[in-house]
């Protein structure tokens, strides 16, 4: 492996992103950007949690039984989450109700257990730590790239803060009401993923089959 | 043929290596659009017939021409009906005034003006805007401007409320052609109805300015609710009192979409694809069966507290989009099913889903949008089926 | 080096090196993984479970304040709460009970406790249970007369139950003002009974008329008893609008704080 740190670190957020490129973590994604201020926090959240559970089950990576290797790193994600979860709700109460049930679903969130059995089993604590960071983060930017379109559009604010004065306030600008619904992610991570195929076309998937035309005869 | 001969000449420049390459698209739309496609199919099967798309689409724009008339009537006659308690401003009535034309709603001449004057800003946005998107993606992608986005516009605009703000169709339209047509391909490769869809953005988007009673007459300070919406609050029996009766909704001079308000004009236009055969009739037949048999036990079970259990199917059949929905929408071979027992299953999956959203969900009054796109994502599933059955069936008759 | 003999290291080295698929190994490796991540949490759960008890009540308390008119971003909210005298009210008698601490009844919880609840044959505003005794708030003047009351309301709309506080003067008829702090309604159409337009729609308005019969109404026209009863019912949103209006109706009418109010009237509290 001739990464760099810097490559684990860099990679995710574009060229290996793990929304984009590898389409997981999408479920959260769609419910916790409806808000900037909620995508960040959620985006820090997964950034902690894949971090520290990449570097705990790299630390134990020599140790961890192969027959109990899964529930061994949900033990160590799950008990991660928690203490998020408490953090936030010590800390950060009005924006733990909002992201409610899907700080607990991070648990869940394909990203953490991906890295964790993909790098972390075979790679050293620091270089799993960044790994983990670095993917938390190419999750948390497109999480803030959704967010801000959802929440500039939607709601004419941004963290809250008006941008576009909206009709219902007196203002001018109509609200897209769709925006704030969590289908409208879909349309935004689905256009997103265009533009990035667009722009980087070796992120395209081979064609699984191929219009044949048959000749005549 | 002068102007065959100035497209023979100007066609070099457009074909491959010439100045224009990339602007191929356009010269071969303006062309086609003048003479028949030249492309032709070279590997069998052949298919003789003087059909092709150009001819299929322009026969469903000829079909809605009935609908046109009635919408744009209905329009004009909605807003000079309020403009007898309410005085006239904005600029159509000034230039209803200009020409002398005035506000006679008894005066179907005038109502039909005054329609236009609605509808034609509507269309033409929605032309303009979907014909960039269009030209844009041919050109890009080095096909042809498809017919299709006639019928596309037409019926897009035909679905608008009248009152609908310019900048809102533009962006309905948009997001139709884009999401609903060209990140699949383009047309015949979409498996949704992209007016539809425009349509089905706009209504999340905005639902202010897409449903409720202050949209259906363009006119300030005015509220009429639609059928369906005093249906679902009071019950279709009060539909009297608010000036609604059986034979108006079928005729259509009552609240609602441009062109989806007479059923009567729906029909006229459905008797023309049917004899023309642009419309498959399985897929009428299995529409209305699905609506009458759902409605009809709806009715049998009956509701203390939804008023709209009790709705009759004659009634569904006149209210809403229900009947525009099925005779241009549903019948749209591209996101159709293609087999015939499909098309019955099809068609009955949103006969029965219409009066499902309609009943059943109090949020969503006019069902008939949700349930077709409803049935257009269903369709490849239904066609599996209805060909992995025959395949079984053939191949036990050859054990 | 590689192969060197295990007796030269201790018993924990030797652990470290045993291969990790061995039975042992691996119920230890389990156990003590569980042990150590449960007293991890635990221990984080304990040690914020303060923090936390203290965020709800403010939030709850925030609510308050800004029904009463009395909220400004930034605000100590436990101290600014504190002008504020709560009171549990037997909704049956309408009069104040000592048997619950005020500080800490839980309506929600009572609501759901079938001791403390009963089950609503009429039910128009769609909550199932309804809890015999509610939280309510009194704010009182410098001179120790009663200003302002507090009520906690809440009923069914188009997709959610919406929970929220009214704000009476205190004559227990004019409204000051309404507020929903927790509900699910369609954002753009049903959310709008966040919009601080439409809330400010309440102020002003009288819950019955003089003979004493509830006359507040929300709905799109002017009902017979007059624009002193009606709001404006929010654009696009008919059924939340009427849940919003049959909600109201049910907590100020008999069922709900009606007696109390009629204590309020009469002087009683």
């Amino acid at each position: 492996m001739a990464q760099t740190k810097r490559d684990l670190l860099v990679d995710p957020l574009v060229d290996n992103n793990p929304i984009t490129l590898q389409v997981l973590g999408i479920c959260s994604a769609l419910a916790v950007t409806s808000s900037l201020q909620v995508a960040f926090v959620m985006a820090l959240a997964v950034t902690a949690v894949t971090g520290f559970s990449s570097m705990f089950i790299s630390v134990l990576r020599n140790q961890i039984p192969g027959s109990i290797r899964i529930i061994v790193q949900m033990v160590i994600i799950a008990s991660l989450v928690i203490i998020v979860d408490q953090v936030l709700k010590a800390y950060a109460y009005e924006i733990s109700k909002t992201l409610s049930v899907f700080v607990g679903l991070i648990i869940t969130n394909c990203i953490v257990m991906g890295r964790a059995e993909a790098f972390a089993m075979k790679n050293p604590p620091i270089d799993s730590f960044i790994d983990g960071v670095g993917n938390g983060l190419g999750y948390g930017a497109l999480l803030l790239v959704v967010g801000f379109i959802r929440e500039l559009f939607g709601a004419g604010s941004l963290f809250g803060v008006t941008i576009l004065p909206t009709v219902n306030n007196g203002g001018w600008y109509v609200p897209n009401g769709m925006l704030l619904l969590p289908p409208s992610a879909f349309f935004i991570i689905g256009l997103l993923i265009w533009a990035v195929r667009a722009w980087k076309p070796e992120q395209v998937e081979k064609r699984e089959y191929k219009i044949q035309v048959v000749e005549g005869h | 043929m002068g102007l065959r001969n100035f497209f023979d000449r100007i066609e070099p420049h457009f074909v491959k290596g010439g100045k224009y390459e990339k602007l191929f698209p356009i010269y071969e739309m303006v062309e086609s659009f003048i003479y028949t496609p030249k492309a032709v199919t070279k590997a069998a099967p052949h298919a003789r017939s003087y059909v092709d798309m150009k001819r299929i689409m322009t026969y469903v724009v000829i079909a809605t021409i009935p609908c046109i008339i009635m919408g744009l009537y209905n329009v004009g006659l909605q807003v000079n009906s309020a403009y007898e308690t309410i005085d006239p401003s904005g600029w159509r009535a000034w230039i209803i005034s200009l020409l002398g034309i005035g506000f006679d709603a008894s005066n179907p001449l005038a109502n039909f003006a005054h329609g236009l004057l609605y509808f034609l800003p509507i269309y033409i946005t929605t032309l303009v805007v979907g014909g960039i998107w269009e030209v844009l993606f041919a050109t890009v992608r080095g096909h042809e401007v498809n017919e299709g986005f006639l019928v596309t516009s037409m019926l897009f605009a035909l679905i608008m409320p009248p009152a609908a703000p310019l900048w809102q169709v533009a962006l309905g339209i948009s997001f139709g052609v884009v999401i609903g047509k060209e990140v699949f391909g383009g047309t015949g490769k979409n498996f949704l109805n992209p007016a539809l869809t425009g349509r089905a953005f706009l209504y999340f988007a905005y639902p202010a300015n897409m449903s409720g009673d202050t949209i259906w007459t363009p006119v300030d300070g005015f509220s009429g609710a639609t059928a369906l919406s005093i249906g679902a609050s009071q019950g279709y029996q009060e539909l009297a009192a608010n000036g609604m009766n059986w034979m108006n909704s079928f005729v259509g001079t009552v609240q609602g979409s441009i062109g989806e308000v007479s059923a009567l004009a729906c029909l006229i236009g459905l008797a023309f694809l049917l004899i023309t055969k642009i419309a498959n009739w399985r897929l009428v037949v299995g529409c209305m069966a699905g609506m009458i048999g759902f409605s009809l036990l709806l009715n049998v079970i009956g509701s203390d507290t939804n008023p709209m259990f009790a709705m009759p199917w004659y009634w569904h059949f006149v209210v809403g989009g229900f009947a525009f929905g099925m005779v241009f929408m549903v019948t749209e071979p591209v996101s159709a099913s293609h087999t015939n027992m499909g098309r019955y299953i099809y068609g009955a999956l949103i006969g029965f889903m219409v009066v499902m959203i309609r009943v059943i969900n109090p949020a969503f009054p006019e069902g008939m949008m949700l349930a077709i796109l409803f049935g257009n994502v269903f369709a490849p599933l239904i066609d599996y089926f209805v060909v992995q059955a025959n395949i079984k069936r053939r191949a036990r008759r050859n054990v | 080096m590689s192969d060197a003999p295990n007796q030269n290291k201790g018993p924990i080295a030797r652990f470290l090196a045993a291969p990790p698929d061995s039975v042992g190994k691996t119920v230890f490796i389990a156990v003590s993984l569980c042990l150590v991540a449960s007293m991890i949490v635990s221990a984080v759960s304990v040690a914020l479970r303060p923090l936390q008890e203290q965020n709800k009540l403010k939030d709850k308390q925030a609510n308050v304040l800004q029904v009463a008119g009395l909220f400004e971003p930034g605000m100590d909210v436990l101290e600014g709460f504190s002008v504020f005298e709560p009171q549990v009210v037997e909704l049956e008698t309408g009069t104040f009970t000592d048997a619950f601490d005020a500080a800490t009844f839980d309506d929600r919880a009572a609501a759901a406790d079938p001791e403390l609840s009963v089950r609503l044959s009429d039910d128009p505003a769609g909550i199932g249970r309804q809890t015999k005794f509610a939280t309510v708030y009194l704010l009182r003047n410098d001179d120790g007369s009663l200003d302002k009351v507090i009520l906690p309301i809440h009923g069914y709309g188009l997709w959610s139950t919406l929970y929220g506080f009214i704000a009476l003067e205190e004559n227990g008829n004019d409204i000051f003002g309404l507020q929903f702090y927790d509900h699910g309604e369609t954002p753009g159409l049903g959310a709008e009974v966040d919009n601080p337009r439409w809330k400010t729609l309440w102020g002003g308005k009288k819950l019955a008329d003089e003979d004493g019969s509830l006359q507040i109404t929300v709905a799109k026209s002017v009902p017979p008893a007059g624009v002193d009863y009606h709001v404006d019912a929010l654009a696009g949103a008919t059924l939340t609008s009427v849940g919003v209006d049959n909600l109201v109706r049910f907590w100020m009418g008999e069922a709900g704080f009606g007696p109390f109010l009629e204590n309020l009237k009469s002087g009683g509290i």
